[in-house]
């Protein structure tokens, strides 16, 4: 390497014969690094700052002035609006998230076991497999508008099913009962994505090592005595993945609740990301105050992840010292 | 050295005759920025074939989830003056206040009109186009004024009631108008309903207000409000409406004579956009009137039934404004600024372009002498829809009723916080006034956290 100067000094020709292309690299990862630093690594340091100012309305997002920590304060003093709307905001996104992930994972753990279970055998594995996948693929906004007009009120279809069948007198009024609405929003989450926790349910049961469900049915196991004693230990990891994994998508949970149901009835289906949005995007556009709430929630997601992999690792390392 | 100069010399002259030239027939370019190609049509067929000079680069952003607004906002906020900017751009009823209340819209004096251009607008678009100051920032080529549509066979067969004129005194004010709901289901048994939902007479009570929400930054409760709330309170416990909402399948039931209703609360385009093409199951698109009213005795619908009427207040409904970028108007030389004006006024003040617009779509347009032309134009406006009714002279007086004053730009926003938080929790017994006032004031609150609120 060192010589390389001294021979191109001696003879500049015929550096011109070797041509190198390992600068062309640069070119073509360069549209990834311009469009990440613009669209998202600028926004989030953007965010940061605008958390920290009094930009209210489109006219001070640029020019606006430092204001300190009083922003994030209005979220946790107990007389300010702010702080009303945005926990209340948190339980509804929590309570939602419980009530879709619980049946989901539940749902897609016996799927997945059923699956790739050797002694069942299921026929026509594809088929079911994309049909249960199938949901994941329509858009949110189709699926919030078809869920919508289904439980309408006084005309639509469940209502008229439901009065056919004699199991109603009258029509119900679904968007205005809590308890309808939020299990529709769980329901609709939960539909939309067992499938997906299927699939990484079932290529993680994949991939225990046979022998070991071999050498269990040899010691005379049942199936359920493989599910709980193999399996489930086993594929601990990918558990994991999918809790932290949903546990993000259910806190930032935003368009079935703004399309379907606008946060009603009385801000019982109000998320957070519904709330963030509405402060920034309606009103007085209070940047200011969206960009500290999804300063908060962020960190709320770095805490939660953090403590579930840390939880995770403790117990690995107490089953080796076992 | 001569040949050298004459040739310089021919060179200059040639030059200077070149762009004496291009001055001569110079094409401007603006850019209109929309919601819709609905001004696109209007330029195409009443401008450019009248002003080839003005070359118009027409830009849509539907308003898909607040897109157009979005991006209005961000450009305006950004680069107002850049090329790409537009020069006009079209407002929708639903945030034209924010827009003419910004900074981001001209004063229209500033391009060159006069107070007395604006003499023969119908005073509720006009104040609608205005910002809180009262200066003109926009203007609209429709006027949207509402009516009361009715059902002719059910108001005489419940209500004993044969011409307009005494339905009109059934629904004189909102207190009439309650009496006569509770006539109606009483005379039915109820099963005809007066509306389908209380959000419809919102259209048109938030005209009864003397105030908008909003006076001098802070938050105002009309006293008409709390009349408004006892209203809907009492029509949804005894039962007077079929409790659904606008635009939802019980609306347009209702409109087709499935669900009966008697009234409906609908402007100008309502009649004709959304009332008639639901006026029973299968109307299609390019339906002659004759084949529309044969579907509809086909299958039991409504069309012929309707009659229509003033109604309890003079409202407006919709409409869509121009006004321009005031950046752009800052900046632009006199033959841009001579363009932009020409085709503000084009489009919305000049009387034959609005006489042709109402001749060939029907639309009502904002003009009172057009208004006033059209009517006294020996047409033959029997609209067989409305049973031979006349339409256009009752919206030409429903049309100067409505009270533009009281628009805001905080309407959009604090109209739904009022329905979400208020009205719908208070009158379906969820909430107590005390309880409902107070969260309706809490949620303004933490949207608009620039506004007074008590």
């Amino acid at each position: 390497m060192q010589k390389a100067p001294a021979t191109a000094q001696a003879s500049p020709k015929k550096k011109r014969k070797g041509v190198s292309y390992d600068h062309y690299g640069y070119l073509f990862v360069a549209p990834f690094f311009i469009v990440f630093l613009v669209f998202q690594l600028y926004p989030i340091f953007f965010t940061f700052r605008t958390a920290f100012t009094d930009a209210i309305g489109w006219e001070k997002i640029l020019d606006n002035n430092l204001i300190g920590w009083d922003n994030f304060k209005l979220f946790f003093d107990p007389s300010s609006n702010l702080f009303v709307s945005y926990w209340r905001a948190f339980g509804n996104t929590i309570v939602i998230w419980l009530f879709n992930f619980v049946p989901q994972i539940s749902m897609a753990l016996i799927l997945a076991s059923w699956f790739t279970s050797g002694q069942m055998r299921l026929r026509g594995q594809g088929a079911f497999k994309m049909l249960i996948f199938m949901p994941n693929i329509i858009t949110a906004t189709t699926i919030a508008i078809l869920f919508f007009s289904l439980f309408s009120y006084p005309i639509a279809p469940v209502n008229t099913l439901l009065q056919q069948f004699g199991l109603l007198n009258l029509p119900f009024e679904f968007f205005r009962s809590t308890a309808a609405s939020r299990g529709i929003i769980s329901f609709i989450q939960w539909w939309m994505w067992y499938g997906n926790t299927m699939i990484i349910m079932i290529a993680g049961i994949m991939g225990i090592n046979p022998a070991l469900f071999e050498a269990g049915l040899v010691d005379g196991c049942s199936s359920r005595q493989i599910f709980w004693k193999i399996t489930l230990p086993l594929i601990k990891p990918i558990l994991l993945y999918n809790l932290v994994t949903s546990l993000v998508g259910g806190l930032t949970m935003f368009d079935i609740p703004q399309l379907m149901t606008q946060g009603n009835p009385n801000n019982t289906t109000d998320t957070v990301a519904r709330f963030i949005y509405s402060q920034g995007f309606t009103g007085s556009h209070n940047f200011n105050y969206a960009s500290a709430a999804s300063i908060i929630l962020f960190g709320i997601i770095v805490v939660c992840s953090f403590l579930l992999s840390q939880a995770m690792k403790d117990r690995d390392k107490g089953a080796k010292k076992k | 050295m001569k040949k050298l100069l004459s040739l310089v010399l021919a060179a200059v002259l040639l030059m200077s005759t070149m762009s004496f030239a291009v001055a001569e027939d110079e094409t401007v370019t603006l850019v209109v920025w929309s919601f819709s190609d609905e001004i696109d049509g209007l330029i195409q067929k009443y401008f450019t074939p009248t002003h080839p000079n003005i070359k118009i680069e027409y830009q849509i952003y539907p308003n898909d989830g607040n897109q157009y607004t979005q991006k209005v906002d961000s450009m305006m906020a950004a680069t107002p003056d850049a090329a790409e900017a537009p020069d006009v751009f079209a407002l929708e009823a639903a945030y034209v206040k924010k827009y003419v209340d910004s900074d981001y819209t001209a004063d229209l004096l500033d391009l060159g009109f006069t107070a007395d251009d604006f003499a023969s607008c119908i005073p509720a678009m006009l104040q609608i186009g205005q910002n809180e100051a009262g200066v003109q920032k926009g203007l609209a080529w429709q006027s949207t004024p509402g009516a009361l549509m009715y059902r002719a066979s059910l108001a005489e067969q419940y209500l004993g009631v044969t011409t307009p004129e005494e339905m009109q005194e059934k629904v004189a004010d909102w207190d009439t108008f309650v009496e006569t709901a509770e006539e109606l289901k009483d005379a039915s048994n109820g099963e005809v309903k007066m509306v389908i939902c209380g959000g419809d007479i919102w259209n048109a009570y938030q005209y009864q207000r003397a105030e908008g929400w909003v006076v001098d930054g802070k938050l105002v409760i009309d006293d008409q409000l709390y009349d408004y709330l006892d209203m809907l309170k009492t029509m949804e416990e005894d039962d007077l409406t079929h409790k659904g909402s606008t635009w939802s399948e019980t609306w347009y039931a209702g409109m087709r004579g499935e669900l009966p209703t008697l009234c409906f609360f609908l402007p100008t385009w309502g009649l004709h956009y959304t009332l008639k093409p639901n006026c029973a199951s299968g109307i299609a698109d390019g339906m002659t009137e004759e084949e529309m009213k044969a579907q509809s005795d086909a299958t039991g619908g409504t069309y012929g039934d309707w009659r229509m009427v003033a109604g309890p207040v003079g409202y407006s409904w919709g409409g869509t404004w121009v006004g321009a970028n005031a950046a752009k108007v800052k900046t632009a030389d006199e033959t841009k600024l001579a363009a932009m004006k020409e085709l503000i006024r084009v489009l919305t003040l000049d009387e034959d372009t609005l006489y042709k617009i109402a001749v060939d779509s029907g639309d009502f347009v904002s003009s009172n002498a057009v208004v006033e032309k059209v009517l006294n134009d020996d047409i033959d406006d029997a609209n067989p829809f409305l049973g031979g009714q006349a339409h256009y002279q009752i919206f030409a007086e429903a049309a100067n009723l409505a009270n533009g004053a009281i628009m805001s730009r905080y309407d959009e926003t604090i109209n739904s916080l009022f329905d979400t938080q208020c009205v719908t929790p208070y009158t379906k017994g969820e909430k107590d006034l005390d309880t409902a006032i107070a969260d309706f004031k809490a949620a303004v609150k933490t949207q608009f956290s620039d506004l007074v609120v008590e």
